[in-house]
């Protein structure tokens, strides 16, 4: 392949902060071929493909085409080359159609003509979409159908997808892919970013891997296995078990079950509706029971109603209707340090929003929602001292990364961001834990962490509710795990008695079984 | 450093920044053929060179450091509170009619203090009431307040507090009633302690207590303060009523302790302003209780060094004006920026919970 399209030679980029995110990588695309670029959270994917599509400029190394070097000012440079990526956070504008939103900063069309083209579009690549909807009233996967449409119809060369699965149902991922293939046989080159390896054997031809912002390997597809890459990706760090890392492809082993339904029941719900930020119901009905001594798992794809139903369940968003009970009592529309007082904790699904205060100190985030009990306070004044002790058990006992108890929380990783406040949150000494996505976006070692910790809160007799939209952890973890479609939960079944293809069937909205 | 929650950082972002400033204004006056060396010198030996300028320059930061102090434990809080100018009125006013009542020297001046403190208190919880249970942006009504009170002031000034000789202006603040002054000859009074014993409090406040963590948490990320247990409401009212409290105070001392008249003028010309000069004050010292005292100090020595710098240097007041605002804008420049950022998150944030 003598041909390139695109090639990348020994690019650095060093973040204003001093944190190098790549060190002099070399990175080649060729036209109709699918690169897999593979790495853990922190690898410079991200910052890669910033580069690449103009969003960033290197610190050193350039950018060549064929017809010799070339700078991107801005990611209008990149997408007259023919570049354009999809980013993991869609920017689409949500009141607007889709037709708005593709037509926005194509200028010039018509909308007639676009409207035309789009359908044209759509015939040719098979991703159909409605055009009239505004987008916010769109499933996920559709949403993302309208950005890839969008980054299309300016022509592109080189399609960047930024982690497009991690919102997709099985399906949705399959129609994807042969999409995917579909623009490759017609020459397009794919740069398709994931941290999962599964994927990345499925759909790439080529596949480099990434670690700590250099280049840890490059292979062909047909002539790499699963745990050749897991290797590359985790390298021989220390203290990274050989158990994590094959965690990492062969999903998550199970351990031995929990005493599930045994007992009075710690956390009732019962036909809980609640309604979204717009007005829609988000959840419709929804009953469960999580008992003592096991892990209740909800899962789904994400958008059918999981994160208002934990609000409603810990406080931040009132019911329109039903019943929460926690340990016998009626909690209904109490507010959150009410829930914690008797008895929940909550690690949140968006860590930035509800976890922590970024710019507090580790110390002064560790005492979060408790700053009014008499240990952290007296006659008023904070007890500087109790809270700063409070701060470095947790700190030791959960090995949390960081400068001091004095550092700015926004100085953690997000691993150790996460270990914090699953550390605070259990030393609320907690009945019923409800974790939401509570390994997102976090490496192996620490998502193991989490994941352990859940277990041992298991063995130790407590309740735990876990959401969580990565399907391999739910169905690892939980003793029992519901499904959730819609708003309604379409199934509930014993993780072994699960087949593939009854979990399709069920994060599709197909009840199975039951009648 | 880190303990008293100041960075080095800051403070040396603060320096460059001053000095970028003096750059700036320098080139100014250099472009239109002033010079600026002897017009600096002349600058800072008025306020900073002599004790009797020093005394004075601290004479200006006095009711400075109080309306900084408003807006300050505002913006702690995510709250943009303009209406220190406002409520410092209210305070001015109270402490002029603190006078209508007799009491022994000492004890009048504390019962017109408190009545200043309670008057500013008073006129802030309106447009605290209104944010809290009715969603009002503190921006809107408290540039509205403003008004409200400025014309309120002037009416009181002009029927109620009229001194029945000199019709210009109020009475003068009974003598029991006054501030000492510190130093004879100067017009540095007993409200510098006030001033500065405030910032201290409110250092302590917001660092050292419960109610200050809360009202932190509450401007750092209000999601993440309300699942702690902090009530936005309480937070409101909470800071509304401190920084009443010191746009009141900033009233009082500015009548109580300001020689020779110990009056308001009709037009207010003696006392408007200060409440704005706060907000630059307030952003100077990096919204720090503490960071407050000495960019008080500095900003009141640049306006008591503006005659000599006329006089010896022979640069026009307007020339003056423009030199100054370069270097308190370049001060504030940093701080700016970051409450922007904030502001255009708290927009976002409210816009999500309609």
């Amino acid at each position: 392949m003598a041909e390139f399209f695109l090639r990348a030679e020994r690019l650095t980029k060093i973040y204003p902060d001093g944190t190098v995110a790549l060190r002099e990588v070399d990175l080649t695309v060729h036209p109709g071929e699918i690169l897999g670029l593979l790495g853990e959270n922190g690898a410079g994917k991200t910052t890669l493909t910033k580069i690449l599509s103009g969003l960033l400029p290197p610190t050193s190394g350039r950018l060549l085409t064929p017809k010799g070097p070339i700078r991107f000012h801005s990611p209008k440079d990149a997408l007259a080359l023919g570049i354009g990526m999809v980013h993991q956070h869609f920017a689409l504008v949500d009141t607007f159609t889709a037709v708005e939103n593709v037509a926005l900063g194509l200028g010039k069309l018509s909308f007639s003509e676009l409207r035309a083209r789009l359908k044209k579009l759509m015939e040719d690549t098979g991703l159909h979409v409605p055009l009239d909807v505004p987008v916010e009233k769109l499933a996920v996967g559709e949403r993302q159908r309208v950005e890839i449409l969008k980054i299309l119809m300016r022509e592109v060369r080189l399609l960047i997808l930024d982690e497009p699965t991690s919102v997709l149902t099985p399906v949705e991922t399959a129609e994807l892919f042969k999409f995917l293939r579909n623009l490759r046989d017609r020459g397009t080159a794919v740069i398709f970013i994931t941290h999962k390896l599964k994927e990345a054997l499925a759909i790439t031809d080529r596949i480099v891997v990434l670690r700590r912002g250099r280049v840890a390997g490059e292979a062909k597809t047909s002539e790499v296995s699963a745990s050749e890459l897991a290797r590359l990706m985790v390298g021989a760090e220390v203290g990274l078990s050989r158990r994590a890392l094959e965690l990492s492809w062969e999903g998550i082993e199970r351990e031995e079950e929990g005493t599930a339904c045994q007992g009075e029941p710690s956390l009732v719900v019962e036909n809980l509706r609640v309604r979204s930020d717009t007005g829609g119901l988000a959840v419709r009905g929804v009953s469960f029971a999580v008992y003592p001594g096991e892990i209740f798992g909800i899962a789904g794809v994400e958008g059918n109603g999981q994160t208002e139903l934990v609000e409603a369940i810990c406080g931040l968003r009132r019911p329109e209707s039903g019943e929460i009970r926690l340990l016998g009592r009626n909690v209904t529309g109490l507010p959150p340090t009410a829930l914690y007082r008797r008895g929940l904790a909550h690690i949140p699904e968006d860590r930035w929003k509800y976890g922590l205060i970024l710019s507090f100190t580790v110390a002064e985030n560790s005492i979060l929602g408790r700053q009014r009990e008499n240990a952290f306070q007296r006659a008023g004044f904070l007890r500087a001292w109790a809270m700063r002790a409070h701060a470095a058990k947790l700190v030791e006992k959960f090995g949390i990364q960081t400068a001091g108890i004095s550092a700015p929380t926004k100085s953690l990783s997000g691993g150790n961001q996460q270990k914090l406040i699953a550390a605070r949150e259990l030393s609320k000494e907690p009945q019923v834990i409800v974790a939401a996505q509570p390994t997102r976006g976090l490496d192996i070692g620490a998502a193991q962490f989490i994941r352990d910790l859940l277990r041992q809160l298991r063995k130790e007799g407590r309740a735990v509710l876990l959401v969580s939209a990565d399907l391999d952890e739910v169905l690892a973890l939980s003793d029992r795990v519901a499904f959730m479609y819609e708003g309604t939960i379409v199934g509930e079944a014993r993780p072994a008695e699960l087949t593939p293809e009854k979990i399709g069937l069920l994060m599709g909205g197909v009840k199975v079984g039951s009648e | 450093m880190r303990r008293i929650g100041v960075g080095l950082r800051p403070l040396l972002e603060s320096v460059l920044a001053g000095l970028i400033g003096l750059g700036v204004g320098a080139i100014i006056m250099r472009a239109w053929g002033y010079n600026p060396w002897p017009a600096y010198m002349a600058l800072f030996k008025e306020s900073f060179g002599s004790g009797y300028g020093l005394a004075n320059a601290l004479a200006n930061a006095t009711p400075l450091i109080l309306t900084a102090l408003t807006f300050a434990v505002g913006a702690r809080a995510g709250l943009f509170i303009i209406g220190a100018e406002g409520m410092m009125y209210m305070g001015a006013m109270a402490a002029v009619a603190a006078s209508f009542f007799r009491l022994p020297s000492g004890w009048h001046a504390l019962f017109a203090l408190l009545g200043a403190a309670l008057a500013g208190m008073v006129w802030g919880l309106i447009p605290a009431v209104l944010k809290a249970y009715r969603g009002v942006h503190e921006v809107i009504s408290t540039i509205m307040f403003n008004w409200l009170a400025h014309f309120f002031a002037f009416y009181l000034v002009a029927n109620v507090l009229v001194d029945p000789i000199r019709a210009e202006k109020t009475i003068s603040v009974a003598k029991t009633s006054r501030l000492p002054i510190l130093f004879r000859g100067t017009d540095l009074s007993f409200g510098i302690a006030v001033a500065v014993g405030l910032a201290f409090l409110f250092y302590l406040l917001l660092w050292h207590t419960v109610a200050g963590y809360e009202i932190r948490a509450a401007g750092a990320n209000p999601h993440a303060a309300r699942y702690g247990g902090v009530s936005p409401r309480r937070t409101v009212l909470l800071v509304f009523i401190l920084g009443g409290m010191a746009a009141g105070l900033a009233g009082a001392v500015e009548t109580m302790g300001r020689p020779p008249t110990y009056a308001v003028y009709s037009g207010l010309t003696n006392i408007a302003g200060f409440g704005f000069d706060g907000i630059g004050v307030a952003m100077i010292g990096r919204i720090h209780p503490l960071g407050i005292i000495p960019a008080a100090i500095f900003y009141g020595g640049l306006q008591a060094g503006a005659r000599l710098m006329q006089m010896e240097a022979k640069v026009p007041f307007e020339m003056v004006r423009a030199v100054q605002g370069a270097i308190v804008l370049a001060l504030a420049l940093p701080e700016l920026a970051r409450l922007f950022r904030v502001f255009v998150r708290r927009a976002r944030f409210q816009e999500k919970k309609t």
